[in-house]
């Protein structure tokens, strides 16, 4: 039998921590929630006048750069998937000694600013660029084209900076992957192909979802790419919260359309949780004894 | 025929190998450019290779101050998030509890959520409360969001963590103070340290939530944000290439010395092993 | 060991955390907040402080040397704090505007910002009056042009830092033949032109271009405008909306000819002698940043020292070399035309009369706030389309 002081332990050491997200995440939502439905303009303050208008208006309004933001972040993340799976494979059975090395390769670029690496790739891709040159070289883009300030160069940089959050999750998926299982099915007469699709790619599923939603869901809010990558019609939703909060003061509009951009993500996620669980999302867990 | 097959064979190596230049070259860029005698203002073309930013990396002011401020703002995330993440972590893999579901729920949901808007809604609410913004307002929004990914780090460490070193330190007469500090935070401290080394580096790259909240105060990537519109200084790249230079030698060091450690638990494992064989039945 | 023992420590060291935590937690919750608005009924005139106390700036980045801080220190004993956060601003104002609502400058005694920022801040009674009679240098050696503008007729809060024109600057090698702002819309040129995010800088050229006055422009002919821009933009015709990082874009010859800023392109063409500001055929548009008090500075007497020291012609003159727009301090054409005569004879850092002939002071779109409110968010869809 437990003692009461002993049952209360685990909430005590909870207890900072969640006291703190529950100030400083829960009930900022709550405030901005409430902000979202005020009218009143920044000269004569705000009321609360449950103004839902707020949110069809910013919806109705905004829904190209909503669009915008979840094909550009959709199409970073399906190429970050094409590009990562190869590499997670080959870190986690190709690499042998230089294993640790290519793993350290894929976080490196964590440790020079994220501004800094989005503002090289304006040099690399600059109209005169050989990158650029090479480009209309083998047709890729035409002759009189250019790769800075159009959507491409946007979802360029958003599976740059992206791709680490995508490879991490299946290179942990892969190294945990029984190799018994593939010889097995090689015994078993399946062609490489048909192990990969019928083996390798079920056993990772929930490495394969959750660098999924790693990758989609901060470059969905993304605003740092398109602004220096992009032009003038490749702002995201992040670009006109940002725009909304910080330069023309609309705070009920930004407010309303971070609260719409949330219960998107929110709702994608809690889908998800209801097929995987907490945990996938947080690591391999057994429930304590 | 048979060099197709070696390509065939070697493909995904390959593909990994070209993802990887992808990921680094800019890096690339950014350590040639710190060797470069720009003319004029701008460092994007070429025109010399000069040490001379390499021998004053400090000598931009406003650039050094904001580094200064990034770094003490990231020190200070760091050690306010390991603390509250780690104490989270040994909850939720030590006790069972009610709530447990709610709790891990207010864990994943902000590293789930964009930045812009964890940025905003707390700018929302430093605004009803008249907060004052500035190096208070940043160091409340890094430690908010680092705590989860602390969470998430030191909590893999626990789970593969034996309790019965614990256990038996209790039967010992430990109290459950000195057990904790004695025998679990030793064994867990490498999960401990490498939280604490991404919060950092989570707060020290930060800039969407920073902009949102820092008022007045600049931080390393807010002076990047503001000197990209007239002209960034090559002494941003020294520093990014030295803060690049440092991490990867402190990163190898770690990884050096877990080898070896490795290698002696080993060796010692052989030496009992085979010490054991050699008694006499 | 007891059961009570064991868990007292962690208890501690947990109540320790939590105090901690409750703390932070007041210190960020203050009182006030943006529920509550202002006004400039009472606003008093800067004073107090001490001469050689603490001093703490926010202005432009660039827009001064790197010897004129530190040489004012010397010469007057102040500490002075100079920082580069103002980017844009609106964005500078959505910043300071929670503190300022609260009568807190955050601890700056100075803020630069433009006319119609000044004056809408002025409004908001985020800013002091300052006393003519400690600012003697200043209207001493104020020129006369910039004596009574219209967002301050009598100087009664701002004094100017430095003014400049907007208007065009370009690629001679690659944009040789754009010579107005319609050139601008030149299919020729189409993704290789960018404007300024101001969109004060912007709209009133492109009126201008359309034939219509921007000093008499009505809300409609700033929507019109706003219109023929975003066409402009639909058509992939303007490749950026930017502030001062057009100039970059121009040295790498990605955008060939934009709406820019005089002092840019005087900095621009020492470092590439292909770019070059022009004055568009239907004019430019003049403004100037203003040196503010923001209410609750801390130290109003080291401001007044500062502003007197920067309209000594001679300090003035060495800030001019370095910044390149045109200086609001009399006499400070003949100190340079001794130390630095090109630089004096430039039409873009001491215009002529004549150069300026066709331009005009930088305007507003008419109307209440409401109306203001509806150009400035149509411009802004446009930015952010």
């Amino acid at each position: 039998m437990k003692t009461l002081r002993q049952r209360m332990v685990p909430y005590w050491l909870l207890g900072p921590g969640l006291v703190w997200l529950a100030l400083f995440f829960v009930l900022p939502m709550y405030f901005m929630g409430e902000l979202s439905l005020k009218t009143g303009s920044l000269a004569d303050g705000y009321q609360l006048t449950w103004a839902t208008q707020n949110y069809t208006d910013a919806i109705s309004q905004y829904s190209t750069q909503f669009v915008r933001a979840f094909y550009y972040a959709g199409t970073a993340t399906i190429i970050c998937l094409l590009i990562g799976y190869p590499l997670a494979y080959a870190i986690a059975f190709k690499a042998g000694r230089w294993k640790n090395l290519m793993l350290f390769a894929v976080v490196a670029p964590f440790f020079t600013t994220y501004l800094i690496r989005t503002i090289a790739w304006k040099t690399i891709l600059q109209d005169s660029s050989p990158v650029v040159g090479f480009l209309k070289f083998v047709h890729l883009i035409p002759q009189d084209g250019r790769v800075l300030a159009t959507s491409g160069a946007v979802i360029a940089g958003l599976t740059y900076n992206f791709l680490p959050f995508m490879v991490l999750p299946l290179y942990a998926s892969l190294e945990r992957l029984d190799v018994r299982l593939l010889e097995a099915s090689k015994d078993l007469y399946a062609s490489t192909r048909t192990t990969f699709f019928k083996v390798t790619v079920p056993l990772t599923m929930p490495g394969i979802i959750a660098g999924i939603l790693l990758t989609f869901i901060p470059a969905a809010g993304d605003y740092v790419n398109s602004t220096f990558l992009g032009g003038t019609s490749q702002a995201m939703i992040g670009n006109v919260i940002q725009s909304k909060y910080l330069v023309i003061n609309d705070y009920p509009t930004a407010a309303a359309l971070s609260f719409t951009l949330l219960v998107i993500i929110l709702a994608a996620l809690m889908l998800y949780i209801k097929f995987a669980g907490t945990e996938a999302l947080m690591g391999e867990d057994e429930e304590p004894a | 025929m048979k060099a197709w097959t070696w390509l065939r064979e070697h493909a995904v190596l390959f593909t990994g190998i070209l993802v990887i230049f992808y990921m680094l070259a800019p890096i690339a860029i950014i350590a040639l450019f710190s060797f470069n005698d720009p003319v004029g203002r701008f460092n994007f073309e070429w025109a010399g290779f000069t040490t001379q930013y390499w021998q004053h990396p400090f000598a931009v002011t406003e650039l050094t101050d904001s580094l200064l401020v990034s770094i003490r703002l990231a020190f200070m995330t760091a050690i306010g998030a390991t603390i509250l993440g780690t104490l989270i972590a040994i909850a939720l893999v030590r006790y069972q509890f009610l709530g447990r579901r709610a709790a891990n729920l207010l864990i994943v949901i902000p590293m789930a959520t964009p930045e812009v808007v964890i940025g905003a809604s707390l700018l929302s609410m430093f605004l009803v409360y008249g907060a004052k913004l500035g190096f208070g307002t940043l160091l409340i929004a890094h430690i908010m969001f680092s705590i989860s990914f602390v969470v998430v780090v030191v909590r893999s460490r626990l789970i593969g963590f034996d309790r019965r070193l614990e256990e038996a330190s209790a039967d010992l007469g430990a109290s459950a103070f000195t057990t904790f500090r004695t025998i679990t935070l030793p064994l867990i401290a490498p999960g401990v340290a490498s939280a604490a080394m991404l919060s950092f580096a989570l707060s020290i790259d930060d800039f969407v939530i920073s902009n949102f909240n820092a008022g007045s105060e600049v931080t390393f990537p807010l002076y990047i944000f503001g000197a990209n519109q007239r002209g960034i200084p090559v002494e941003v790249n020294v520093i990014a290439t030295m803060l690049f230079t440092v991490t990867i030698i402190a990163m190898l060091a770690v990884i050096i010395q877990q080898r070896r450690a490795e290698k002696m638990a080993e060796k010692r494992e052989e030496e009992a092993t085979s010490s054991v064989a050699s008694l006499p039945a | 060991m007891t059961t009570a023992l064991k868990t007292r420590n962690i208890k501690l060291l947990l109540l320790a955390s939590l105090a901690l935590v409750a703390s932070m937690a007041l210190v960020a919750c203050g009182g006030g907040g943006i529920d509550e608005a202002s006004n400039n009924d009472d606003i008093g005139v800067a004073e107090g402080g001490n001469p050689t106390g603490n001093l703490n700036i926010s202005n432009w980045p660039l827009y001064i040397d790197g010897k004129t801080i530190s040489d004012f220190d010397k010469a007057t004993g102040t500490k002075t704090k100079y920082t580069e956060d103002v980017n844009d601003n609106n964005e500078f104002f959505g910043k300071v505007q929670p503190l300022l609502s609260q009568g807190q400058a955050g601890g700056r005694s100075i803020v630069v910002v433009t006319d119609w920022m000044a004056k809408k801040m002025y409004d908001l009674g985020f800013i002091q009056q300052i006393d003519h009679d400690k600012l003697t240098t200043v209207f001493d050696n104020l020129i006369p042009s910039l004596q009574s503008p219209e967002f301050d007729p009598e100087r009664t809060f701002s004094v100017p830092w430095q003014s400049g024109m907007t208007g065009l600057v370009v690629r001679t090698d690659l944009a040789p033949d754009v010579k107005s702002i319609n050139d601008l819309f030149d299919p020729k040129y189409k993704g290789k032109v960018t404007m300024l995010s101001e969109m004060r800088d912007t709209v009133p050229l492109v009126m201008a271009a359309d034939g219509v006055d921007p000093t008499t422009a009505t809300t409609q002919d700033w929507l019109d405008a706003i219109d023929k821009l975003q066409g402009a933009v639909n058509d992939g015709q303007i490749r950026q909306f930017t502030g001062n990082n057009y100039v970059q874009d121009l040295a790498k010859g990605d955008v060939v000819a934009t709406i820019g800023w005089s002092g840019d392109a005087v900095q621009a063409q020492a470092d590439n002698k292909n770019i070059e500001y022009r004055q568009p055929a239907e004019g430019c548009s003049i403004w100037s940043d203003n040196m503010l008090i923001p209410v609750g500075a801390p130290n109003p007497e080291a401001a007044y020292e500062f502003m007197n020291y920067v309209y000594e012609p001679e300090n003035q003159a060495q800030i001019e070399k370095y910044v390149n727009y045109v200086s609001p301090v009399k006499g400070t054409k003949e100190v340079l035309l001794k130390t630095d005569p090109e630089l004096a004879n430039n039409e873009l850092i001491f215009p002529s009369e004549e150069f300026t002939a066709n331009c005009f002071n930088q305007v507003s779109p008419p109307g209440d706030p409401a109306e203001v409110t509806k150009v400035e968010e149509a411009f802004q869809n446009v930015v952010t389309g």
